[in-house]
């Protein structure tokens, strides 16, 4: 594997790395958890994660049954073990979710034919609201593409 | 001959396909991120899990049709220099790269290429020339659609596809474009477009991704959230951005040209000069001077069917790719001289800057 990288700014391992963009040019920080805390970059989804793995109130000690992993060895990855490990963790991991992302539930595509009804009929719902701003945006490709979805998944809910 | 070697002979469409290229948008690329079900991410298994990890899709991807004829490539059995080609091509990450349990599948045609143990088990890319973010997508569903076929998936009815890393859960979709902004970027405006995309979830990157540098005016822009918007949401929100920036890239230019008048042209001319009588080219000064070249071409400088040569050129020109042509290992000069003799002989039939006509 490879070497584990440094935080500039001092010796420990660096856990959180940003990148930011001054006068055109990208420059990419790695620091550790105390470093992070202070810095001050601007990239935001990744910064909000920094933000979010090194000020939240300590989790839980939980360990997922499948794999072993801890919440301290998430802290101090900041990656997940198993995919299990969102079901272990799923509730500490709420708040940083939401932070990270806006959002806490998924609405997208599903492995095939295993899309259940539930998440379906959230992604009905937002077809019928993505398919209204095409149609106000005079966007009439992706309104009869979102049609075309939206009566596929009526037919396969009024099926199920 | 190795299977990188084949790689660096073919001709495929980002270096050679005439009529590919784009002005300002250099490339499209999509990246879903997946995992087997029931197995540790690759940050956390032990080695033997990492290797079953890695028979298991390199047997599902090999049987799929789009990589018959392709490549499949085991980091640990590539030496330094294949790898870097690999990463300075974006067929595969630097983290990939170090690491010795990952491995690559390569579509024949390096459209499609499959990184598995990279941080989740799957990286699927799907990279068109120019922008074509349909298309691409299209590309990439299909073959998540295939592969979802012959591997059971993590996957939450809740959260979606089940990533290592909070910032990929739900469609582990990161769609991005490779954009070439030297009229942004001479104005002094990148500094505020950067913001701007920022604040508003998209994320701007160098030439090589995370933490690179953009040298040549090239940056990548892609979205950050992957949670909570459908596919169709991610791709409406960065197909909008990019609009926008081309349009503002080209203000930047026309008002650059008309301002400038002498001068800019004089800029491009003295770039085409340099490359062409240089003897020692370090890698960024030639990207800067190719990305003038690229500016040329968009504006009518230049004939526009020579863009292709300069994109090959900025991708041939990388440390990697000169040592390989060479067949040998060289030392920081030797690559400057070496890198200096291709772009000569390269473009020795180029014809004068003009004033622009764009």
């Amino acid at each position: 594997m490879s070497q584990p990288i440094k935080c500039s700014l001092c010796e420990e391992a660096a856990t959180v790395h940003l990148s930011q963009v001054v006068h055109g040019n990208v420059t990419k920080v790695h620091l550790c958890e105390a470093c992070a805390q202070k810095g001050g970059a601007t990239d935001p989804a990744v910064f909000q994660l920094a933000d979010a793995l090194t000020t939240a109130s300590p989790v839980p000690a939980l360990t997922c049954p499948k794999c072993g992993f801890t919440d301290i060895d998430f802290r101090k990855r900041g990656r997940l073990g198993c995919p299990y490990c969102w079901e272990t963790f799923g509730d500490a991991l709420g708040g940083l979710l939401l932070k990270v992302q806006h959002e806490a539930a998924h609405v997208g595509r599903a492995p095939a034919g295993t899309l259940p009804a539930g998440q379906m009929r959230r992604r009905l719902d937002e077809a019928r609201r993505e398919m209204e701003k095409a149609i106000t945006g005079e966007d009439y490709e992706a309104a009869a593409r979102l049609r075309d979805e939206i009566a596929e998944l009526e037919k396969q809910l009024a099926i199920s | 001959m190795s299977s990188v070697e084949d790689i660096l002979a073919a001709e495929n469409e980002l270096t050679h396909l005439l009529g590919a290229q784009q002005a300002v948008v250099l490339s499209t690329r999509i990246r879903l991120a997946r995992n087997l079900d029931g197995m540790p991410f690759p940050g956390w298994a032990k080695l033997p899990q990492r290797k079953e990890i890695a028979d298991r899709c390199v047997e599902a991807l090999d049987a799929l049709p789009k990589f018959r004829r392709g490549h499949v490539l085991r980091m640990g059995e590539l030496g330094d220099r294949d790898r870097a080609v690999l990463v300075e091509r974006h067929l595969v990450s630097k983290e990939l790269a170090a690491g010795k349990s990952g491995a690559a599948v390569i579509s024949r045609d390096q459209t499609c290429s499959v990184m598995v143990n990279e941080e989740d088990h799957l990286r699927i890319q799907v990279v068109k020339a120019g922008w074509h973010l349909r298309g691409t997508w299209h590309i990439a569903e299909q073959l998540d659609d295939a592969l979802g076929g012959s591997l059971k998936l993590a996957f939450s009815d809740r959260l979606g596809y089940l990533t290592a890393c909070p910032t990929n859960v739900g469609t582990g979709l990161r769609a991005s474009a490779m954009v070439h902004l030297p009229g942004l970027c001479l104005a002094g405006h990148m500094d505020k477009v950067s913001r701007a995309l920022n604040q508003d979830g998209l994320a701007v990157r160098g030439w090589l991704g995370e933490g690179t540098e953009a040298a040549g005016n090239v940056f990548q822009i892609s979205n950050q959230q992957t949670l909570g918007l459908s596919e169709e949401a991610i791709l409406k929100h960065l197909g909008g951005w990019i609009k926008n920036v081309v349009e503002q890239e080209w203000n930047a230019r026309r008002k650059l040209a008309q301002e400038e008048g002498e001068k800019f042209v004089d800029r491009l001319a003295r770039s085409l000069g340099v490359l062409r009588s240089a003897r020692l080219l370090t890698s960024s000064e030639a990207m800067n001077m190719l990305s003038h070249l690229r500016l040329a071409c968009d504006m009518g400088c230049l004939p526009e069917e020579r863009r292709h040569l300069v994109d090959r050129l900025m991708i041939e020109g990388q440390p990697a790719h000169v040592q390989a042509r060479a067949g040998q290992e060289l030392d920081s000069d030797g690559r400057d001289r070496r890198r200096a003799a291709v772009v000569r002989e390269a473009l020795k039939d180029f014809p004068e800057v003009v004033p622009p006509t764009a």
